[in-house]
């Protein structure tokens, strides 16, 4: 449901959820100290982590030595030759190749873990945090990358954060191996303890994001609707506090001031759809398309849609589940997903699961060109977006986390020049990037899930640096 | 049933004897041990009252104690301040300066002391104890001091409670005879000393006032019904762990599986049903490959589409869903279901024993010599399309109790509609200023479509208003700062029935609260036994009750499917709902709260007389039966057994937390940091598995453990003959179940009869954190320690009454706490309440 997504998270939940087993550092990343508020960024921030499973083919040897994802060529001047982020070759300006960093807190810890790197790795990609095994509500992971920057941006919008999906959750072969389907079917964690739902969709993300109604007018006439009855709300509370008492008083006011927030709400709705620009919104969609393909477009629409009217500036995209069996008939493989990423190692299956990975891949330049589409003062949005892509899976085939993919699309405001293939050291956390990803979304934090420092998102040479 | 109970319990109460209650059935000596109280029980210094059978009503203070304080400071000091000094601080409490002349003026500690004095708990088994009679003594003192001291007035302050989500369905239910979903309406409310209702927790943010907003428009439109209703679409799911080889509660005779849901249709119109069945992980239909299998979607229980499920259904070839042609429904509420025809009965499995817990694995299946049938995952009813109008439901024939036949009618039908509306809604009159509000509302609602929309937009607004979603207590304006004031009639009408029915006060409260019929004792008796006696009491076992035993958690448990393949999900809720109408049975007969422990009956379904080895019931539907002896009382309910186990193995630390929790109102201290799980001591011996219990004696060896869990441990080991789900056994991992024990006074206890005769000597500490959980409820705030001397008085006027729930019920709404209201403390608002952790 909604209900989570705009949470106060303040200084005692963030603590109780933390345990004891959590060090400083991320504290802090939960609470992003004011004073970062105040040096503001000058441009409006937006970011998109996508999650995608079962790793990539060219996490395999092979799949590295054929190129099959990270280019040849370190740089600005690397060819996409067979690998499957060649459908972003046309964008190729816009992107950022970080190759080679590993999930480490995806990996088996303790002898119970092994075997469950599917029904673990989901919870691991935001948060790069080690989920505690446990089919109970005593769910543990961490805090996750889209929620740390929620919390830092969330606020100037109406809505803080959303998380979608595409596949159903609690599929058939889901949340075994002592794991809860919590850390299957979310990538996104608003504190340690507590996952949010991804909504599947589209029309129920489309109501969250322009309010109930089918058609602009039908929408105009709920927000009417609401402001009067805010209005009514208003007037009774006014009546009924004299006859209260002074604590009762008081709290009456907390719920004026929650009804001022509503209200203020949908005057920023109103307000955005009043600026000169047609931003007349499409009917609502009818439900979930039949077409993956659809679907996926159909989420991305919606997504560049609540960045344009500035609904949301924050989403967390979960494209797949672990052990999706879905074919993609786009992709001529007519194995399912789940089987073809077991491909055994062999050369030829290994270059048929590319062609799932570059299908999955092709669906990006949609979104980006949307994204580029849509100005914002000089800007376009995707200058000021960064939309992250990549899965917490290395050789699916054997279930290791090493030498994952990621990608950045977008610059993030100026900060992330792209059209840069960068290479990262042996053993280099997924965390460092990603680290490097917050400091750009405008989070002042020393350190993420298991980083050891930094990650130069523009320089191709390794990045060493530690810490800040 | 014929019990000496009230003059043992209203003694031990009273802390003259200290009788062991024995049980009522099955130990004859619990009459004549209550004639005659052995002699060297009655304290010396404590003088003997004359009557001692003569009741004890509030009014009258409890019989003088020894006020020799001097003795008591040097029991304190001889037995307790060893460990309760200012350095060794046990249990964060000192004594070391404690005085028991001041014992009122350190209410807080005092309540501590006798808390543990009563249950015996302390000086612990082992340490250097004084006799029984000193014990008592100083127990009775410190008691009969902080009591007299007390100001019987009291009434403790909270500020409002606003309807929290089962409060708000309740009162949806009530005022537009509509049943919906609320988890999917509201945000999950906050827990407090176990209960969802406590004031100071139930915090505000902008999501619940949206989420309130958007509920007001939603349940709006499904009680009118919506003529202009979009297509959309709702999913419901079976639960993974449900089993789908017998019949679902409320789908038809001759079915298994499925799922039957009651969906209120918006409007008539044409609706599509989409069936979603569970694949392998190879992606192929779970339960494939044998041909014939049907699924039957009915309305109401009639057929409206038999679909014939293609065993070669996969994920890679279009997917496993099943759908229906297009339905015309009408709107409204109808059970809608989906449901596999059962072509016969029996195991399907063929080379293991049949499993309850049929979707554990997706694998079933797959190998050779183990079949499996279909199973639904998900029903999606999409719609309506071709929408033809509204027809008649329950819920517009309460709403629409006048219908205009002439324009000129409508004005006066609208305001009788809206003004008796917003009455029931706001559970008092509504003001002339409200009322023409919201008669604008209807205005504009009429202005922009037809009568029945400027009904629905009053009736929004009506949703949405604080006086409906708050409970707010007026302060009459001759109240005195500082002083507790009696709250209006109408505001305790409503803290009556939210405290009974868990919901708003019908019109006979109502009717009463306006004439006068609350303001005297004997009026408020009667209504008391009036709404006791109505079906809506029932919200005294679903929502006290279950809270208090702490039923929620039934769901959270998931035992293992290997080991207990008997068990699914059906089988939780049936336990959870046999709990539910153990605990109403007891309301409806007002029966004796000790019957909670001791009471020989309960209800099952077939499901559930099957898990027990109970012979000859059949079927969806409870009946009430005599258990044998081990299964009497909460002790033998699976619910409470199932909810204090992990998923592979019993608890007995968890069963024994419990036990001291929620039965003696002493929840034992937090385990130290860095304390190693059960888990990491081995599982096996040199020659064998270990028991539990072995196990357990292995992990408490480490003396810094012993402490609390030579407390905690009996109490759940006497509970071993009972397996993760509640069923009985007589061998853990291979060898025999040992339930013997001792509790911590030192009283033998053998399995699950001993454990309760060893509780029942305690029956004075079970009412007591009883009445202390009902009168959290009842309030909506904690109980504090000041409040435990009116805890007591209601305990005491409750004996006499041999303990009846309606006793207790009715001490507490006559308290002053339940009657009157206070100024909440300026100091009080700022801190907001932490939620406990449980």
């Amino acid at each position: 449901m909604a209900f989570l997504t705009e949470r106060r998270l303040d200084r005692r939940t963030a603590l109780k959820g933390l345990g004891v087993s959590v060090a400083l550092p991320l504290l802090d990343a939960m609470m992003p100290a004011r004073a970062s508020a105040a040096r503001q960024l000058t441009k409006k921030r937006r970011f998109v982590a996508i999650e995608m499973v079962h790793g990539a083919a060219g996490s395999t040897a092979f799949g590295e030595k054929n190129n099959l994802w990270a280019p040849a060529e370190v740089g600005r001047d690397f060819t996409f030759g067979k690998s499957s982020l060649a459908p972003l070759e046309p964008h190729r300006e816009h992107l950022t190749i970080i190759s080679r960093t590993d999930v480490r807190n995806a990996e088996a810890f303790t002898p119970p873990e092994i075997g469950g790197d599917h029904f673990r790795s989901a919870a691991v990609f935001l948060t790069q945090s080690h989920p505690h095994q446990t089919q109970g509500s005593d769910v543990r992971a961490g805090i996750s990358i889209d929620q740390i920057v929620a919390k830092e941006i969330g606020g100037e919008t109406p809505i803080p954060s959303m998380q979608l999906c595409i596949e159903s959750v609690d599929q058939a072969g889901g949340c075994f191996y002592g794991y809860s389907c919590a850390y299957t079917d979310s990538i996104s964690w608003a504190t340690p303890n507590d996952p949010l739902p991804m909504i599947r969709d589209p029309r129920a993300v489309f109501d969250q994001l322009f309010g109930v109604g089918a058609t602009p007018e039908a929408r105009a006439r709920r927000r009417r609707k609401d402001k009067s009855i805010l209005d009514w709300v208003t007037a009774s509370v006014q009546d009924l506090k004299s006859s209260l008492g002074t604590a009762d008083q008081a709290r009456l006011a907390d719920y004026l001031d929650d009804v001022r927030e509503i209200e203020r709400r949908i005057q920023k709705v109103e307000a955005s759809n009043a600026t000169g620009e047609p931003r007349e919104l499409p009917g609502a969609p009818a439900g979930v398309p039949d077409l993956y393909t659809d679907h996926v477009k159909l989420m991305f629409d919606l997504q560049a849609l609540a960045f344009q009217a500035d609904i949301t500036r924050v989403f967390a995209f979960k494209l797949s589940r672990d052990v999706s069996n879905r074919v993609y008939p786009e992709t001529g493989v007519t194995t399912g997903f789940h089987i073809a990423s077991h491909h055994g190692d062999r050369d030829e299956r290994i270059t048929e699961y590319a062609k799932i990975n570059t299908y999955h891949v092709s669906l990006l330049p949609y979104f980006i060109e949307k994204l580029q589409s849509l100005k914002e003062g000089d800007d376009t949005l995707l200058d000021n977006s960064v939309v992250m892509y990549g899965s917490p899976m290395g050789n699916s085939n054997v279930h290791n986390h090493k030498r994952c993919p990621l990608i950045l699309l977008g610059h993030g405001g100026g900060a992330i020049k792209g059209n840069v293939h960068l290479r990262a050291a042996d053993g280099t956390p997924m965390a460092n990037p990603m680290l490097s990803v917050l400091h750009t979304m405008g989070v002042d934090v020393p350190s993420f899930g298991d980083s050891t420092g930094t990650f130069d998102l523009n320089s191709p040479l390794p990045s060493t640096a530690a810490g800040e | 049933m014929k019990r000496p109970v009230s003059s043992v319990l209203l003694t031990s109460v009273l802390g003259l004897t200290m009788l062991a209650a024995a049980e009522q059935q099955g130990a004859p000596a619990a009459p004549a041990a209550a004639a005659q109280p052995p002699a060297r029980v009655a304290p010396p210094a404590a003088p003997r009252p004359s009557a001692p059978m003569a009741p004890v009503t509030s009014r009258t203070a409890a019989p003088a104690a020894s006020t020799d304080y001097s003795a008591h400071n040097a029991v304190v000091k001889q037995y307790c301040v060893g460990c309760h000094s200012d350095r060794a601080k046990a249990g964060g409490l000192t004594l070391a300066s404690y005085d028991a002349a001041k014992a009122a003026d350190e209410a807080e500690i005092t309540e501590k002391i006798v808390r543990k004095l009563r249950a015996k708990m302390m000086p612990p088994s082992g340490a250097k104890r004084p006799d029984e009679a000193t014990m008592t003594s100083l127990m009775l003192a410190l008691e009969h001091t902080v009591d007299r001291a007390a100001d019987p007035g009291r009434s403790g302050a909270r500020v409002f409670q606003r309807l929290n989500r089962a409060e708000y369905a309740r009162a949806v239910r009530d005022l537009l005879a509509l049943d919906i979903d609320v988890s999917a309406l509201l945000p999950a409310d906050t827990i407090s000393a176990g209960f969802d209702n406590v004031a100071d927790s139930q915090v505000f943010s902008p999501t619940l006032m949206e989420s309130y907003l958007r509920a007001a428009s939603k349940v709006t439109t499904l009680a009118v019904g919506d003529p202009e209703a979009e297509s959309s679409e709702a999913l419901y799911r079976v639960p993974k762990t449900a089993s789908q080889m017998e019949q679902a509660e409320g789908a038809p005779l001759g079915t298994r599986g499925g799922l039957s849901v009651v969906h209120t249709f918006p409007a008539d119109g044409d609706y599509t049903l989409r069936l979603e069945l569970h694949g392998n992980a190879c992606g192929f239909l779970f339960g494939g490959p044998y041909t014939g299998e049907q699924m039957e979607v009915s309305v109401d229980g009639e057929r409206v589409a038999l679909l014939d499920v293609n065993p070669k259904m996969a994920d890679m070839s279009g997917g496993m869903s099943l759908k229906t042609p297009a339905v015309h429904i009408t709107a409204g509420p109808h059970r809608v279901t989906a449901a596999f025809i059962q072509r016969f009965e029996g195991p399907v499995n063929d080379l293991l024993a049949p499993i309850a817990h049929t979707l554990a694995d997706t694998q079933i299946g797959v190998a050779h010599g183990v079949t499996t049938l279909p199973h639904l995952k998900d029903m999606a009813i999409v719609g309506p399309v071709r929408v033809t109008g509204v027809s008649d439901t329950e819920s517009r024939r309460k709403i629409f109790t006048c219908r205009p036949t002439a324009p000129g009618e409508e004005q006066a039908c609208a305001s009788r509609i809206i003004r008796d509306l917003a009455t029931q809604a706001f559970r008092r009159p509504v003001s002339q200023r409200d009322f023409e509000r919201l008669m604008a509302f209807y205005k504009d609602g009429r202005d922009e479509g037809d009568f029945e929309m400027g009904v629905a937009s009053a009736l929004e607004a009506v949703l949405a208003s604080p006086q409906f979603l708050f409970r707010l207590e007026p302060v009459p304006a001759t109240a005195v700062a500082g002083k507790p004031y009696r709250l209006d009639d109408l505001a305790l009408a409503s803290r009556l029935s939210f405290f009974l029915w868990g919901s708003g006060p019908d019109a006979a409260l109502m009717k009463a609260a306006q004439s006068g019929g609350l303001s005297t004792t004997a009026g408020l008796d009667r209504q008391v036994t009036r709404m006791l006696a109505d079906p809506r009491a029932e919200a005294l076992s679903t929502r006290f009750a279950g809270q208090w035993l702490r039923l929620a958690d039934v769901e959270q448990i998931l035992p293992d499917a290997i080991l207990y393949p008997y068990f699914d999900r059906s089988l939780g809720h049936a336990m959870v709902r046999e709990t539910e109408l153990f605990f109403d049975s007891l309301v409806r007969e007002d029966r004796s709260l000790l019957d909670l422990l001791t009471a020989d009956h309960t209800f099952v379904n077939g499901r559930l007389a099957r898990h027990y080895g109970i012979p000859n019931i059949n079927g969806n539907e409870f009946v009430r039966v005599t258990v044998p002896d081990e299964r009497r009382g909460l002790l033998g309910k699976g619910s409470v057994l199932m909810l204090t186990s992990v998923a592979d193995r019993t608890s007995p630390v968890m069963r024994g937390k419990w036990v001291m929790e929620v039965m003696l109102g002493s929840p034992p201290p937090a385990p130290p940091p860095n304390v190693p799980g059960l888990e990491e001591t081995k599982a096996t011996g040199a020659t064998r598995m270990l028991t539990v219990r072995e196990r357990m004696e292995q992990h408490r060896a480490n003396p810094a453990c012993r402490s609390c869990h030579r407390v905690i441990d009996p109490l759940g080991l006497a509970l071993e003959n009972f397996d993760v789900t509640g069923k009985w056994r007589i061998k853990d991992n291979g060898a025999p179940v040992d339930p013997t024990g001792e509790l911590y006074d030192g009283t033998p206890m053998d399995g699950p009869a001993g454990l309760r005769r060893a509780l029942l000597k305690h029956q004075d500490v079970i009412v007591l954190s009883f009445t202390e959980s009902m009168l959290t409820y009842a309030l909506g705030r904690r109980v504090e320690a000041a409040d435990m001397p009116m805890v007591r008085r209601i305990v005491r006027d409750a004996a006499a009454r041999d303990l009846k729930i309606s006793a207790i019920v009715q001490g507490i709404v006559k308290s002053p706490a339940f009657r009157m209201g206070a100024e909440v403390p300026a100091t009080a608002t700022e801190t907001v309440a932490e939620p406990d952790q449980q």
